[in-house]
């Protein structure tokens, strides 16, 4: 959360907040430690899971986000409110989507007096998913939430994406309830007929329903403690997910419209694709305005965009450029897990991050390759971000080798 | 396993309390079985008592997982044969019969086919209906026993299908030979059913009743008779029914009566020899003594014993006229029924004898239209044998409608002990068990035993799945408190309504209250409905309300189960000691929460319990206030036991009453309960106690798998091996 909603929030605004159980000593073996040793198992379960490669991973993918919109999302125990909050860290999963998945495509729903609206239309414009975000900040949150016409309406606009998808749908649910028009086992049985997984991420408490949801169409249920392990889990859905069963494989017609050309140099191929144009992207928007000769150029109708990667308005060509590409491909060669060891005696320090191993840190981590040892937060990053050992890198025998 | 294996050594008796889906009854089904096993002549049969049909089926099943581990462990069958039993209704396989929906109905049309007259009859003329399956078991069912292994109730269906013999008498023949036996508590408490159901189960025998909290009131409810102004009209009726019947015969068969004469006058011993099956009449325990004795003179004659039996319900009938409450003893009930109507005490005590003569001789078949003659002969027998420990109430009227006449007589047991004194005194070992027994000491007294061994266990948690906390004020400070003093105050009623309304919007899932009456209920839901509270409570959860008729809580449990499952979430309102808070299992989201709204003390004004109490404290030194908290205090913790119901299980316990924090209500909370409720959680306000509850949610919403558990909660063999873990046990199961 950024600092500024920190300060404008007061102390007695706030709930109750027992500051002093968080440092109460753990005598009786239960409660807070427990819980966060459960969180650090679930991280690396979640390492493990990743690392295990060699599966077909939906690259391409179609996500509906559905955000729940109703009153109880005004409550303020995530700063400053709960749909802010949620806003704000959607904006990061936007970007940080399209970021990992460059040739997939997104939509946000939301729902609220028992409906569902739809706020931007399946696209993989990463600027109006943000934009759209940025103005539903002035929604007012009312009324309750409705999970199955919210699942209805998103099944809708995945039903008919090509097969070689994966279709995916993913709510952020505040309230404790949903009213719902029919019996919701049958939108279950659908959604899964259709092959659409749900995955819920629950901002107050495990709700059952949810929880059946996930279950059966293969998703992921999983409940916040607070906006850290929120920003945590929404982030966590940037993967892609495992191919459920398997999915034909087709071939997919992409465009890759050339380099960007440097306004300075003139010397261009053809003067119609630097001629100042509309961007398609921003056209219907009041904003629009004339560009100069920057953009890309749909190699098979010449319309032109300010940012790749893009669906086509005019011929429905995929856009993307060659390295959009490329940072998709790390999903398919994931690198080897790393393994769990207990403190190692002659190391004292993470190799990536030069942190000195404490105590309480149980256990580190050994990459396979080049034997460098890792602490756990390392090793996620390493997974999540980086995708690629830096031990492994820095060492010139092993990098030539993972080059040749 | 531990105590229960040096109860079994010591062959003495013992209480045991286990928290609720904790494998009570697996651990022990398994200890028992394998001490069968190496033991066979210490201990040769175990009995399971449990309360309801589905309970039993439960037992059933785990039964047959430690069957079928043990013969893979072993490699060969297991000469072990369970059995379970039950009503004819579950048990019968007649193609009509069984349509039959009411237990009693059903009863009758089996006595009416399956008797040992009516079969008579039918071996004369054949068009006299009888049940082929009764036939078929009497022919052959006899000679073969069950095949061993473990039969439920559809197994006994089924086998009595294929074999094509009735189940229910299969049933009940094979208990005398059976191993293992899973049938209700009636069939051991209730004298009326025990004499001829288990008379025959061995002195080696260990007897076992789960969920045994309320078992002192099951042998006083087995005691008691309550006898109304419409049931002596309906007795009435009968008798002039049975007149006319014997006139009847007379004139026809006068012969069958003069041969019951005879035999009455032998004495009744050798009139309970084949009667097997018409076991629907049966006398209220009789000291056997009296079964020895020849039926007195005065009512040997079937006419003089009709006379007997009007003389008798006129009696009460005149007694029931009365304008203020009545109580008195036995002894002065016997008394005044000596003065004016000149009955002996002696004659009274052969009424339900003689009936069940009089009514087989006359060949009824029908009989459930005789039930409330049956009940008075109950009455009749029960007051002229016990004096000790019974007592008499008339009253006019009930509290709660004190301008209509409505007359009743209660004639009330005051001593639990009396019912399950039999039962202790035969077999070796009885096992105590339920999820919430504490305070453990009461239960000795009240039943008068000596246990071995009394224990309360606790659960050993991976992560701390119960949440426990004392609602003590609202938001506004205002105390809550369902005191009688307090209980119209509007300020209490808003509070518990925004209580309600703040955990409603914080809980998912199902909540489940508890209220201390139905009276209570709907004084605070109809003021919820003037304060808007229902309103705004709507706004999160269905709402649904336990009421007195079955059938539609029933309904609406069906709903709110549809409510929860659906992920609307819903609020049910019930009340402690209601049906909903003794049988019914709120787990994993049907029962998030649990509120309870005040202390559930019973109605203290009521007569029978005031005869009680006083009895109590005469006889075993228990006083009124410590036996009042105690019963409170069981029936809280027997609600609040409902959400959880197994160690993968979470819920919350809320207890809205200023009076729970004190200490000796606190203490008398199951210890597993207790060991989770903090001090820090005594005193809060509906605010706090939602924050605690929200930040309690999320921990408990985080994954926990099988692994979390291992090596706290689930133990492989090598751990409960090493020495750690030894010594860890043996400090939980300190005794009490």
């Amino acid at each position: 959360m950024a600092d500024e909603d920190e300060t404008k929030e007061y102390r007695w605004e706030s709930g109750y907040e027992k500051t002093w159980e968080a440092i109460k000593e753990d005598d009786d073996g239960l409660l807070e430690s427990n819980v966060a040793d459960l969180v650090a198992r679930a991280k690396r379960k979640r390492a493990a899971l990743k690392a295990t490669g060699a599966i077909q991973l939906g690259m391409m993918r179609h996500l509906f986000v559905v955000v729940d919109a109703s009153a109880c999302m005004f409550l303020q125990d995530l700063k400053p409110t709960r749909f802010l909050c949620v806003l704000k860290l959607l904006e990061v999963f936007v970007h940080e989507f399209f970021d990992l998945n460059p040739i997939s495509q997104l939509g946000i729903l939301t729902t609220k007096m028992k409906r569902s609206e739809q706020i931007t239309v399946l696209a993989g414009n990463q600027k109006k998913h943000i934009e759209a975000l940025q103005q539903l900040k002035d929604l007012s949150c009312e009324g309750e939430p409705s999970l199955q016409n919210s699942l209805e309406r998103a099944m809708n606009g995945l039903k008919n994406m090509p097969a070689h998808s994966s279709r995916e749908i993913l709510v952020l649910f505040g309230s404790l309830t949903t009213c719902d028009p029919g019996d919701i086992q049958k939108t279950i049985k659908a959604l899964k007929d259709n092959n659409i997984r749900v995955s819920i991420i629950g901002l107050a408490a495990e709700v059952r329903i949810c929880r059946e949801i996930a279950k059966k169409t293969g998703g992921t249920y999983n409940v916040l403690i607070d906006d850290h392990h929120l920003k945590e889990l929404i982030l966590s859905q940037v993967q892609p997910p495992a191919v459920a069963g398997s999915i034909e494989a087709s071939l997919v017609k992409m465009g890759f419209p050339g380099g960007t050309p440097s306004v300075n140099d003139g010397t261009s191929d053809s003067s119609a694709d630097h001629a100042p144009a509309y961007c398609l992207c921003h056209i219907d928007s009041e904003t629009s305005s004339l560009m100069g000769p920057n953009g890309y150029n749909c190699p098979q109708c010449g319309s032109r965009y300010c940012e790749l990667p893009v669906e086509c308005k005019q011929c429905g060509l995929t856009l993307v450029s060659a390295p959009h590409l490329a940072r998709s491909y790390h999903h398919l060669f994931p690198i080897k897990p790393f393994i769990e060891r207990a403190q190692v005696p002659n190391t004292t320090h993470c190799f990536a991050c030069a942190k000195l191993f404490v105590e309480a840190e149980t256990n580190v981590y050994e990459c396979e390759n080049c034997h460098q040892i890792v602490c756990l937060d390392c090793d996620l990053f390493i997974r999540e971000t980086l995708h690629t050992c830096p031990g492994c890198a820095s060492d010139p025998v092993t990098a030539q080798m993972k080059t040749n | 396993m531990l105590e229960l294996k040096r109860a079994l050594d010591a062959k003495g008796h013992c209480l045991l309390e286990m928290p609720s889906g904790t494998g009570k009854t697996t651990t022990l089904l398994s200890l028992i079985v394998a001490y069968m096993k190496a033991h066979p002549l210490d201990l040769t049969k175990l009995v399971y008592c449990s309360r309801t049909v589905p309970e039993i089926e439960k037992v059933m099943e785990e039964l047959r997982k430690l069957m079928n581990y043990y013969e893979k462990e072993m490699g060969m069958e297991q000469n072990i044969l369970g059995l379970a039993l039950s009503s004819r209704k579950n048990l019968c396989i007649h193609p009509s019969v069984s349509k039959e929906r009411e237990g009693k109905v059903v009863d009758g049309r089996c006595y009416s086919l399956t008797a040992s007259f009516v079969r008579a009859r039918h071996a004369a003329d054949d068009a006299v209906p009888i049940c082929e399956f009764y036939e078929g078991f009497d022919a052959h069912g006899k000679e073969f026993p069950l095949p061993p292994g473990v039969y439920n109730l559809d197994d006994l269906k089924e086998y009595g299908q294929t074999k094509r013999w009735c189940p229910y008498f299969l049933a009940r023949h094979t208990i005398t030979h059976a191993n293992i036996v899973v049938y209700s508590y009636h069939y051991l408490l209730d004298p009326k059913i025990a004499e001829v159901v288990s008379k025959e189960i061995s002195k080696s025998s260990v007897v076992v009743f789960d969920e045994a909290h309320n078992i002192d009131n099951v042998c006083i409810d087995s005691m008691s008779v309550k006898i109304t102004k419409r049931l002596l009209d309906k007795c009435s009726n009968s008798i002039t029914i049975l007149e006319t019947t014997i006139s009847n015969m007379k004139e026809n068969d006068s012969k069958r009566l003069e041969k019951e004469y005879k035999r009455l006058v032998e004495g009744l011993r050798d009139a309970t020899i084949a009667r097997e099956t018409d076991m629907a009449l049966v006398n209220p325990v009789l000291p056997s003594e009296i079964l020895e004795e020849a039926v007195p003179g005065t009512i040997r004659t079937a006419e003089h014993f009709v006379a007997f039996l009007k003389r008798v319900v006129e009696y009460i009938k005149t007694r029931l006229r009365v304008q203020h409450v009545v109580q008195e003893s036995p002894a002065g009930f016997l008394r005044d029924i000596h003065t004016k109507v000149c009955i002996d005490r002696k004659p009274l005590r052969f009424t339900a004898e003689r009936l069940a003569s009089l009514i087989r001789t006359l060949e009824i078949s029908d009989l459930t239209d005789f039930s409330p003659l049956v009940t008075v002969s109950h009455f009749a027998t029960l007051v002229s044998t016990y004096t000790k420990g019974f007592t008499i109430i008339i009253e006019p009227f009930e509290d709660r409608a004190p301008t209509v006449s409505n007359p009743i007589l209660y004639f009330s047991c005051l001593d639990s002990s009396i019912a399950i004194k039999p039962v202790f005194n035969r077999f070796q070992t009885v096992v105590i068990t339920s999820g919430t027994l504490s305070p453990l000491d009461m239960y000795p007294k009240i039943l008068d035993f000596h246990p071995v061994i009394m224990t309360s266990f606790t659960m050993t948690l991976a992560r701390p799945c119960i949440l426990p906390m004392i609602v003590s004020k609202g938001n506004d400070q205002v105390a809550m408190s369902s005191r009688y003093e307090t209980r119209e105050d509007t300020a209490v009623i808003r509070n518990y309504g925004n209580l309600l309304v703040e955990v409603a919007a914080a809980v998912p899932d199902g909540i489940v209250c508890f209220f201390t009456s139905y009276l209570y209920l709907e004084t605070i839901v109809s003021s919820w409905y003037d304060q808007g509270i229902i309103d705004q409570l709507q706004r999160h959860k269905l709402l649904f309300i336990e009421t007195q008729d079955a059938a539609e809580t029933s309904l609406a449990l069906i709903n709110y189960i549809k409510a929860c499952d659906n992920g609307r979430g819903a609020v049910l309102l019930s009340v402690a000691r209601g049906k909903v808070s003794e049988g019914i299992d709120f787990d994993h989201h049907l029962g998030r929460a649990v509120l309870m709204f005040g202390i559930p003390y019973v109605y203290t004004q009521s007569r029978i319990l005031r005869a009680r109490l006083e009895y109590l404290r005469d006889q075993f030194q228990i006083r009124e206030n410590d036996f009042l908290t105690f019963d409170a205090m069981r029936h809280a913790a027997q609600c609040l036991g409902r959400c959880m119901r197994g160690k993968t299980d979470y819920g919350i316990m809320v207890l809205a009453d200023k009076r729970f924090s004190r200490a000796d209500k606190r203490s008398k909370l199951p210890k597993w309960i207790q060991e989770h409720l903090k001090d820090t959680n005594c005193n809060l306000s509906t605010e706090e106690c939602v924050q605690i509850c929200k930040r309690w949610l999320r921990q408990m919403a985080q994954p926990f798998s099988r692994e979390d558990q291992l090596g706290i909660s689930l133990l492989t063999l090598e751990q409960l091996q090493s020495e750690e873990m030894q010594k860890k046990i043996q400090q939980r199961a300190q005794g009490v």
